[in-house]
């Protein structure tokens, strides 16, 4: 069996160390065929682990070899295949397989063709070191090196040069790249603190010895624990107040958004939280924070996501409030519903940034929605696909979001945290709003593009193939719930549901009610030519829009201050006050010689006068110091 | 080869008399021999180190003067082992990478000369024979500075010497009496580190010298408030000398506090700990600030090293295995990073004769060779894990951690604030469209420079994914000094914090 665990995770980098061999030359389809193929691998390891442990209830653990062992701390390179991890293996290696492909196609006319599978590759081997150590040390090699490959790819198009933020809200790509890379290191700086609690307090960074002590420790340091760990969490899944990165990461190419910004490296934060369950189950309050920030976020992003212009950051805003969802579900002890959610979230997300991809192929890069429309006549399949994508995202049934999501509702409701419920309902409300807003100005109404000279054409049929498989899961990923839930809680704790019965369906039905009026109300506004240009007045409408003034914020308050101070440490502290000071000691010292110089004349009068001062010095001394008086 | 410290200090000098009579034009094959011959003997040193003593090994005594207790006594033990390699592998890679065609005759000798003082100091086991070999390295770094420099050479090489010299004057009094007091015990006078080691002084003692010394070495490190001949002396160096400058002459310091700091003054180095954390501290997060103001992609750099090496004093004073064993790996991985910037700002000085980041953006475009090795370098340098600028960084704050929490969390912000400067450098100067003329035909890195980068680039993957066989030595004797501290200190903090500094094992 560890022959698959190694091909599994090491297939990615050898496709990306391949691909990197050919980095600076020009497109080579055959890196791409290559690097596609040994993800294939990757995938059909995966599966064929997900049968093995499902059906021997066995867990496969490796130890490669010691990485850091000194003192007291001993980090090997360990990995294991248990339920919580193949699973979050299927996902990452399906989603990245079919991107890859997709890739294929759209990434063709790119200099940088091999480069980008290079990349992506590389990225994929980090995603999978992090699902799949065994221990906190190799989670964070996998944090930090899905960080570094979200860094490259965001900043793919490295060429293009900074905008104002009136233009590109983002403001390059190189820009967007340094901001995630950055804001990501804040939170890592939390993670860090929590690895350190961890070592100190347990010995051990493994997680079955972590877990195995954690109900030991004093409740304060396991709260600390918690607390540290979740401010990393924050950071790689975009929560509030780390989320703006999410947003401006979109300026890299859109694959790219599909895999990473949408499917997997988002949800490693959730994943953290889920795995670390022994944890955070012994802290129910810092769960309760994690479920309030989640569903702030939830609402939050999903306001953002109703007024925006601009096709992937709405999409992206959706990724944003859909990770709210899956830390509802896991602050509240619903771990496998956490998973379940991230899981079906994975295929329907990246259908549907795969779609936006088709669109602005056909769009010459074109993002603004109110640009497109009427698209579904030259784009049949990718409507289709996109349609399917929404209704999922919008938990209808019978598509996966549906099952999912609900449940997390349920839980919310379940549990008593009536607001929290009420803001996932809200949300929920908005999202279908959203969603069908976008496919509607998208894919149906006039044909806006003709007066910008656009001519769409559908997207090369093994696009469409790639996406297709995602759009099946999309809608079938949800029957799966119940061998789902009994294959996981193998690990993972139950949760069990105290409402039964008709409150049961009147929750679902109260759900799917909101969920289908957003549709109905997208549907029926956006099919009458949308809203009155007078709301673009409004101050809510300017403040969703500007993002909350947030990014602005930023940059007032920590960005250009820090800036600023940099200058004045460096201009007006380093070299006018340390510098100067040293150099007028050095300065004084100097004086003073070159004053002193004129006692060593060498003139003979001038000689026997300092001679006559020196004696009545030393006179004077022995006079006054005299021992004997 | 019992005698190979000796052949390693002085086959390098012997060889740079030699080089006066080699024909000018052959020099620089000279040099690259000699200096590969002298690392191939740093490997087998290593070799033949066994990992499972933690003290000195290869051994060599010879009295001087002892009437005097000052012998030539040498000796290596898993602490200054790597510290030895580090210096015979930089020196080597950066004679391959050396461009100057200036008198180069007269600087494949200085450099030669400055292996000799830097492989002395690692190796000395006596007070007098570290200090001769601490101040003879000023002598060839201050020509280096002084001949091959930039405009303001002559400034910023008097001031690195007079700036360290005086620094070290005072940390030479303290070995003076460091002495007298052994003398005072014993009735003997020993200038051997050794026997000082076992010497227990008294707490008031302990402080003054461990200032004395404190001044010493906190200049070379250089740490707050003493750092601005850095930037001098970065500025004005050519490329070789920033190199040796930062990746070794600095760790000098540094390891001079874990050499004579730790183990001479234990009670008085765990009664600073707070003062020198926050000195650090200080250090990590103001030259942080002051490297992202920077317009000079070599100061960048520059400031960068002093930023860094807070983290290592840190690691020193943690006071436990994971921090000094993490501050010793830290010092290897910075020599290499550093080592490997300071060489690639210096490949494209050598392009456009400037180092403003203003004048460049876009080179990715033009020079992806470059582009890839510089991003690897400022990988490691953020201390990304599987580089080898993480394990350094890590185990260091880990250490620290024990004995400070929110110093510890402070200084953490390393890791932001490094990424910040070092990815606002590398905006500018490679992303973005190519819109300098002049960077329109730049050639890519050629061969000279890939054989000097590319060693660089696999020491700092491999000792990222596999540190072990650096750390195992380190380890080995980092938990000897720490036992000696435990044994010797005579204050109730000192013993407690010394017990206390380790997971409880009993826990497991």
């Amino acid at each position: 069996m560890e022959k698959y665990l190694y091909l599994a995770l090491f297939s990615p980098l050898v496709g990306s160390l391949f691909a990197s061999l050919f980095g600076a030359k020009p497109k080579k389809l055959f890196v791409g065929l290559v690097a596609s193929t040994l993800l294939f691998v990757s995938l059909f390891s995966s599966i064929y682990l997900l049968c093995y442990v499902a059906s021997s209830d066995n867990i496969i653990h490796v130890k490669l070899f010691d990485w850091i062992k000194v003192g007291g701390i001993n980090i090997p390179f360990g990995f294991i295949v248990d339920p919580v991890s193949v699973i979050m293996m299927v996902t990452v290696t399906t989603v990245s397989a079919f991107v890859h492909v997709y890739s294929l196609g759209y990434m063709k006319h790119d200099e940088g063709f091999n480069r980008f599978f290079s990349y992506l590759s590389a990225f994929v081997f980090s995603m999978m070191v992090l699902v799949m150590s065994d221990n906190f040390a190799g989670l964070f090699i996998g944090w930090e090196g899905v960080g570094l490959c979200s860094w490259l790819l965001i900043g793919f198009w490295y060429k293009k040069e900074d905008v104002a933020r009136e233009i590109n809200p983002s403001i390059s790509p190189s820009w967007a790249a340094n901001e995630a890379f950055i804001m990501n290191r804040i939170a890592d700086l939390g993670m860090l603190i929590g690895l350190f609690l961890i070592y100190w307090n347990t010995g051990s960074l493994q997680y079955d010895k972590v877990f195995e002590n954690i109900s030991t420790l004093n409740i304060t340091i396991v709260t600390l624990i918690g607390i540290f760990l979740f401010i990393g969490a924050m950071g790689k899944s975009a929560q509030f107040p780390f989320h703006t990165w999410l947003a401006d990461a979109m300026e890299g190419p859109t694959p790219v958004s599909a895999l990473i910004h949408a499917a997997t490296m988002v949800t490693a934060g959730v994943f953290l939280i889920i795995r670390s369950y022994p944890l955070y189950s012994q802290i129910p309050d810092v769960g309760f924070f994690i479920a309030t920030l989640g569903a702030f976020v939830a609402v939050f992003a999903a306001s953002m996501a109703l007024v925006n212009q601009d096709l992937k950051r709405i999409i992206a805003y959706s990724t944003l409030s859909q990770l709210g969802y899956m830390f509802v579900a896991a602050g509240l002890g619903a771990y496998w519903i956490a998973l379940f959610h991230l899981m079906t979230h994975a295929f329907f997300k990246s259908l549907l940034f795969l779609g936006a991809g088709n669109v602005m192929h056909a769009m010459d890069d074109e993002l603004n929605i109110f640009k497109m429309g009427g698209l579904r006549k030259t784009m049949k399949w990718t409507a289709i696909m996109m349609i399917i994508g929404s209704l999922a995202l919008a938990g209808i049934y019978p598509f996966a979001g549906f099952f999912s999501k609900d449940k997390i509702l349920a839980v919310a409701f379940d549990s008593n945290h009536y607001i929290l419920w009420f803001m996932l309902w809200v949300g929920a409300g908005m999202t279908a709003f959203y969603s069908f807003r976008l496919i509607m100005l998208v894919f149906f109404g006039d044909e806006r593009y003709k007066k910008y000279g656009f001519h769409p054409h559908e997207a090369y049929w093994y696009m469409l193939l790639a996406m297709a498989p995602l759009a099946i899961l999309a809608i079938i990923a949800g029957f799966f719930e119940e061998s789902f839930e009994h294959f996981v809680t193998y690990l993972l704790p139950e949760y069990h549901f105290n409402i039964e019965g008709i409150k049961e369906v009147g929750l679902i039905g109260i759900t799917t009610l909101i969920a289908l009026s957003g549709i109905v109300f997208a549907i029926y506004k956006y099919s009458k030519g949308g809203f009155n240009p007078k709301w673009k007045e409004n101050f809510l409408y300017k403040l969703l829009l500007n993002q909350y003034y947030i990014p602005i914020i930023y940059e007032k308050c920590i960005t250009k201050p820090y800036a600023k101070l940099s200058k004045i440490a460096w201009k007006e502290f380093d070299v006018r006050i340390i510098d100067a000071t040293v150099d007028f000691i050095a300065k004084i010292i100097y004086i003073s010689g070159f004053k002193g110089r004129v006692v060593q004349s060498g003139n003979l009068s001038k000689m026997l006068g300092w001679m006559v001062i020196g004696l009545v010095i030393l006179l004077l001394l022995v006079v006054l110091y005299s021992p004997v008086r | 080869m019992h005698n190979i410290l000796s052949l390693l200090v002085f086959f390098p000098a012997l060889a740079g008399v030699l080089g006066f009579v080699v024909r000018k034009d052959s020099i620089r094959a000279y040099g690259i021999a000699v200096t590969a011959i002298e690392f191939i003997l740093s490997l087998w040193l290593w070799f033949n180190f066994d990992t499972t003593n933690g003290g000195m090994q290869f051994v060599e005594f010879l009295p001087l003067i002892p009437q005097y207790g000052i012998n030539y006594y040498l000796g290596v033990d898993g602490i200054s082992l790597f510290l030895v390699l580090l210096s015979t592998f930089i020196t080597l890679v950066g004679l391959i990478s050396l461009t100057i065609k200036k008198n180069l005759k007269n600087l494949i000798i200085s450099l030669l000369f400055l292996e000799m003082t830097l492989v002395g100091v690692f190796v000395a086991l006596d007070a007098v024979l570290f200090y001769i070999f601490w101040e003879l390295s000023l002598v060839p770094m201050l020509y280096i500075i002084g001949y091959w420099g930039g405009d303001l050479r002559i400034y910023a090489s008097i001031k690195f010497f007079l700036y360290t010299f005086a620094g070290s004057m005072i940390m030479f009094v303290g070995m003076l009496y460091v002495a007298y007091m052994y003398y005072t015990a014993t009735g003997t006078i020993s200038f051997a580190i050794t026997d000082w080691h076992r010497l227990i002084l008294p707490y008031d003692t302990q402080i003054w010298l461990f200032l004395a010394f404190f001044i010493g070495f906190a200049i070379k490190i250089p740490m707050f408030p003493f750092h601005t001949w850095l930037p001098y002396a970065h500025g004005q160096a050519p490329t070789i000398g920033s190199v040796i400058l930062a990746a070794v002459l600095l760790k000098m310091g540094t390891y001079g506090f874990i050499r004579f700091s730790l183990p001479i003054f234990p009670d008085a180095s765990i009664a600073m700990i707070t003062p020198i954390a926050i000195l650090s501290l200080i250090m990590i997060i103001y030259t942080a600030m002051v490297a992202y103001a920077q317009e000079d992609m070599k100061q960048v750099i520059a400031y960068s090293s002093i930023s860094h090496m807070g983290v290592i004093v840190i690691g020193t004073f943690a006071m436990n295995v994971e921090g000094i064993a993490g501050s010793i790996f830290l010092m290897i991985s910075h020599g290499i990073v550093s080592g490997a910037l300071f060489m690639l700002v210096g490949n494209i000085y050598d392009r456009r004769h400037t180092k403003l980041m203003k004048e460049f953006g876009g080179l990715a475009s033009v020079m992806p060779k470059y582009a890839t090795i510089f991003g690897i370098m400022l990988m490691a340098a953020v201390g990304l894990p599987l580089t080898i600028g993480f394990v350094g960084e890590f185990l260091s704050l880990l250490g620290f951690y024990k004995v400070n929490p929110w110093l510890t969390f402070l200084a953490g912000s390393s890791i932001i604030l490094g990424a910040a400067y070092m990815l606002r450098l590398y905006k500018k100067s490679f992303f973005g469209p190519l819109t300098n003329e002049k960077n329109k035909n730049l050639k890519d890195l050629n061969a000279k420079e890939l054989t000097s980068l590319i060693p660089l680039v696999l020491v700092a993957i491999w000792l990222g994914v596999y540190p072990k066989p650096v750390l195992k030595p380190i380890n080995k004797s980092v938990t000897n000094l720490l036992q000696l501290m435990e044994k010797k200190s005579i204050t109730k903090e000192a013993k407690d914090l010394l017990k206390e500094n380790r997971v409880k094992l009993e826990a497991k």
